[in-house]
């Protein structure tokens, strides 16, 4: 009986395991060992004309002891937490907006493609769309000095860490609103009823039973916001008119350039980076746990 | 003694909201519309205002294999890797999605490989790719190196959604299809995959979409043949032209019509079955 | 003012868009008294009973309880509390969170309302699951935190909406018994919203039928069963068979019918369902309408009939209730 249960039950691992297979297959070749490799790498020695394998750990040295490691990360850090911070608070209300007080699911329909129709545009496009709109004789400038606002041209609309974060927001609202969005619809409408019976106020149902019943949807769209943000290189490179770098941008230079191995030390960094941050905000939630709810 | 009342009293936070939610979208499309009417721009006019005439020059000319970049072409490279890159990823995803529904040793760790592949910044999966292909001494192209880069990324993408998906399906139907002498396929085939429809077709939607804006990821494995996000890429480097403009203006009409061509299926498909 | 109403309700409708779920009723209900307002599904007894709550905006009417118009009050106001369909338990919060989060938004102290929440969770003999949270529980012991969170408030009206669906049918006639019993002890109103008439007849002082957003009858329990005001009232809470006869429409106890093989209505029987002290038997008369005789075991045993059988009903005038 025993012997049968446990032969019923390798079974059925073996079909799962052949259900999964491509896709553990694809992910362990493509992602896995490819990372495993500029692991391997980042010891290696280089010159000007090729890289050699080594076991040197000069470029993580060079890497940790250059000021300029520090202030690049601490600037992408901060266009991180600034624009998930300016999402995460666009993206809670109009998501509480959408699900809590759009009464009709057709407008309510329209309205959430309204919001997703511009991410179906190239990322490239939307961002230089802001050139034109943002620009010394740009579309928002030109209104402002219609309506007699400002004489001069705003100046650090363009070209500055103010276009980097508008176009972060633009391109990554989405990204925060959308798994909030879901994980508010899956509150029962009776759950706010009971806290108001309760004598809740609104700002009470909000904090103590929208907040806390929606953080699934709010850690997803941190990690989502986060990650793209760490990962930039070209909004910071485009945007900031050449005044700032990003993590992946410098890195993306050094590739250019064939500094294999300093590159692949930048690259362990980052990825050691982005693992803890995410870790991090996984544990706030089970994550697999919470979409099959 | 009874009085008519205002049928609906709406809180005050409906009226903030419903502000904050129409500055939004002015902001969503406010520069997006700027990037329409630009591309109309006059023959002789720049990427900026002012306007200077008005012509349809700057579409005609994405027809046209330019100088610097050959949109007609890499436009039909994108649509084949998207294409293949949808058509692996369903595949892949919904047999993974079914096979996850029971538990397997090795379950977590595919998991967490699957949302670290997602998460990783995408220039270094290109970046590692690169590498690899190069120590093998393997020539990178589109149907390789770039379309291996581009699964990393839709593959845990659809894995998330079919997990979602997979938990509303009703295990029971599957159960009485077997009761009632369905074979292992015919069940597949009959039962599963066409109440999973709705969720394949996201998946497949979404793939394609990812797929098809692919840039960070893709530029450094693609070999000597570029598709149009790094096309387009490439035009931005050298000089603006509103040939940019007239390509997102483009885009967005061709997702709009995809996007209304598959809400008219899936209502078709929904209505077939309320029928039905 | 001293109300002698707990509740009452004027001219109350409910409009949507363009349907009307409630049409301008009037009801009082007594002070300290269990009322049932029963009825199909989508004739409006939820409607009224949100709208009570405070829940659903009153399209026009007033609603007043224990004397002063609520009407346009928010439910915290009204002295009402709510028990939901399905309980409505907070699923982040712990039994004693959930009990005391009415103490916590009007920002008392956590120990002090966590001690009070733990009174009312022994009230309703949850106290040794204080800590856990709803997922961990089963569906009558989410039923009576629920109860507790809403008897926290200490409201003059208790609101139930269907609060014994969701149970099994054991479980359901003990629950029955102690929402009784608790009504009487803590001599506050209770308004229960339910499609079952066994249930409004077991628990109810006053029992409301409703229709199509009308109230079709309202009265003690056996007030209503003994004289059905109308057609439906009688079909609705069962036990009687309606007939045609040249005294006009009348309803007729199906516990007072008994079979004969002369000098009744000719029918024949379609099912025979014992039950135990009784025996159900279902016809069908001549012109095809189903009717049914309730005859006590040793009677039906004593002269049984099979499905198929031709046999006549029989009543007498004095049992014939006109309509």
């Amino acid at each position: 009986m025993d012997v049968k249960a446990h032969a019923r039950r390798r079974r059925a691992w073996l079909t799962s395991w052949l259900q999964v297979g491509p896709m553990a297959l694809v992910l362990v070749l493509l992602f896995a060992l490819p990372t495993l490799l500029f692991f391997v790498v980042s010891f290696f020695d280089y010159d000007r004309v090729g890289i050699y394998p080594a076991f040197i750990l000069d470029n993580y040295q060079d890497l940790l002891t250059t000021p300029a490691t520090w202030r690049i990360y601490l600037s992408t850090m901060r266009f991180a937490v600034m624009a998930w911070a300016i999402t995460l608070v666009l993206g809670f209300f109009i998501a509480l907006f959408l699900v809590f007080h759009i009464r009709s699911g057709k407008t309510r329909m329209v309205l959430f493609l309204a919001c997703a129709v511009p991410f179906w545009t190239s990322g490239i496009i939307r961002t230089i769309a802001w050139i034109p709109f943002l620009g010394r004789n740009g579309a928002f400038n030109t209104i402002l000095e219609k309506l007699h606002i400002i004489d001069h041209p705003l100046e650090f609309l363009l070209f500055s860490d103010f276009s980097v974060m508008v176009t972060y927001i633009h391109l990554y609202t989405l990204l925060m609103m959308a798994p909030i969005a879901n994980s508010m619809a899956k509150i029962d409408e009776s759950l706010i009823e009971a806290a108001r019976d309760c004598g809740a106020s609104r700002f009470q149902v909000l904090r103590l039973i929208i907040i806390p019943l929606s953080r699934t949807g709010i850690a997803l769209g941190s990690i989502l916001v986060f990650t793209q943000v760490i990962g930039d290189y070209f909004v910071v490179k485009r945007m900031s008119g050449g005044q700032s770098a990003s993590i992946v941008s410098a890195l993306s230079t050094e590739i250019q350039a064939m500094q294999y191995p300093p590159a692949a030390a930048s690259a362990v960094v980052l990825v050691i980076f982005v693992a803890i941050l995410v870790a991090g905000m996984m544990r706030v939630v089970d994550v697999r746990r919470e979409l099959a709810r | 003694m009874s009085r008519p009342r205002v049928r609906e009293k709406r809180p005050y936070t409906f009226y903030l909201l419903a502000s904050l939610m129409g500055l939004y979208l002015l902001f969503l499309y406010g520069p997006m519309i700027i990037i329409y009417i630009l591309s109309f721009q006059g023959p002789d006019g720049g990427v900026t205002f002012p306007m200077v005439g008005f012509s349809t020059k700057w579409f005609g000319d994405i027809l046209k294999p330019g100088q610097m970049a050959d949109i007609p072409s890499s436009f039909g490279r994108s649509m084949l890797l998207s294409s293949a890159v949808c058509l692996l990823t369903v595949i892949m995803s919904v047999a993974a999605g079914l096979g996850f529904r029971r538990r397997f040793p090795g379950a977590a760790a595919l998991f967490y490989l699957a949302i670290a592949s997602l998460v990783m910044p995408s220039l270094l999966v290109g970046f590692g790719i690169g590498l690899g292909f190069q120590f093998l001494g393997l020539p990178q192209g589109l149907f390789t190196s770039a379309l291996g880069a581009q699964l990393t990324w839709t593959l845990p993408f659809g894995l998330l959604t079919m997990f979602a998906v997979v938990a509303r399906f009703n295990r029971s139907c599957e159960e009485a299809a077997t009761a009632l002498g369905a074979t292992a396929f015919q069940r597949l085939w009959l039962v599963t995959l066409p109440l999973l429809m709705p969720g394949i077709i996201g998946v497949a939607v979404g793939a394609f979409t990812l797929s098809y804006d692919e840039y960070a990821r893709t530029t450094l494995v693609i070999g000597s043949k570029n598709t149009l996000p790094l096309e387009i890429y490439a035009l931005i480097s050298s000089d603006s032209t509103p040939e940019l403009f007239a390509i997102g203006t483009v885009t967005t009409v061709v997702s709009f019509a995809l996007i209304l061509a598959m809400l008219a299926f899936v209502l078709r498909l929904q209505r077939r079955r309320t029928r039905g | 003012m001293d109300a002698r109403y707990d509740v009452e309700l004027i001219d109350v409708t409910k409009r949507y868009e363009d349907s009307i779920a409630v049409d301008a009723i009037s009801l009082r209900i007594p002070k300290a008294s269990y009322c049932c307002l029963l009825g199909p599904s989508g004739c409006g007894k939820s409607s009224t009973l949100r709208m009570i709550a405070g829940h659903e905006d009153i399209t026009e009417g007033d609603i007043l309880i224990a004397g002063q118009n609520v009407t346009d009050l928010p439910s915290i106001k009204r002295g009402t509390a709510m028990m939901f369909q399905n309980y409505a338990l907070f699923p982040h919060l712990t039994c004693i969170d959930n009990v005391a989060f009415s103490l916590q938004v009007r920002g008392i102290a956590k120990s002090a309302r966590r001690a009070r929440a733990r009174g009312f969770l022994d009230l309703v003999h949850m106290a040794d699951f204080a800590e856990r949270l709803p997922a961990q529980l089963s569906g009558g012991q989410q039923q009576r935190v629920a109860l507790a969170r809403a008897l926290i408030v200490e409201p003059k009206v208790l609101l139930l909406d269907e609060p014994l669906s969701a149970l099994d049918p054991f479980l359901r006639v003990k629950v029955r018994e102690e929402l009784k019993r608790l009504q009487r002890d803590l001599a506050i109103t209770f308004i229960h919203v339910t499609h079952s008439q066994d249930e409004a007849m077991a628990l109810a002082d006053q029992m409301v039928v409703m229709e199509a957003g009308h109230i079709r009858q309202s009265g003690p329990p056996r007030e209503v069963f003994e004289r059905p005001a109308s057609g439906f009232v009688a079909r609705f809470i069962g036990g009687h068979n309606l007939f045609t006869t040249d005294r006009g429409e009348v309803a007729v106890r199906a516990d007072r019918c008994s079979l004969t093989t002369t000098g009744g209505t000719p029918a024949q029987v379609i099912a025979v369902e014992y039950q135990g002290t009784s025996v159900r038997v279902a016809l069908k008369t001549e012109h095809g309408s189903d009717i049914f005789a309730v005859l006590p075991d040793q009677v039906f045993f004593a002269a049984p009939v099979e499905p198929g059988t031709a046999t006549q009903l029989l009543w007498s005038v004095e049992d014939e209730h006109r309509l």
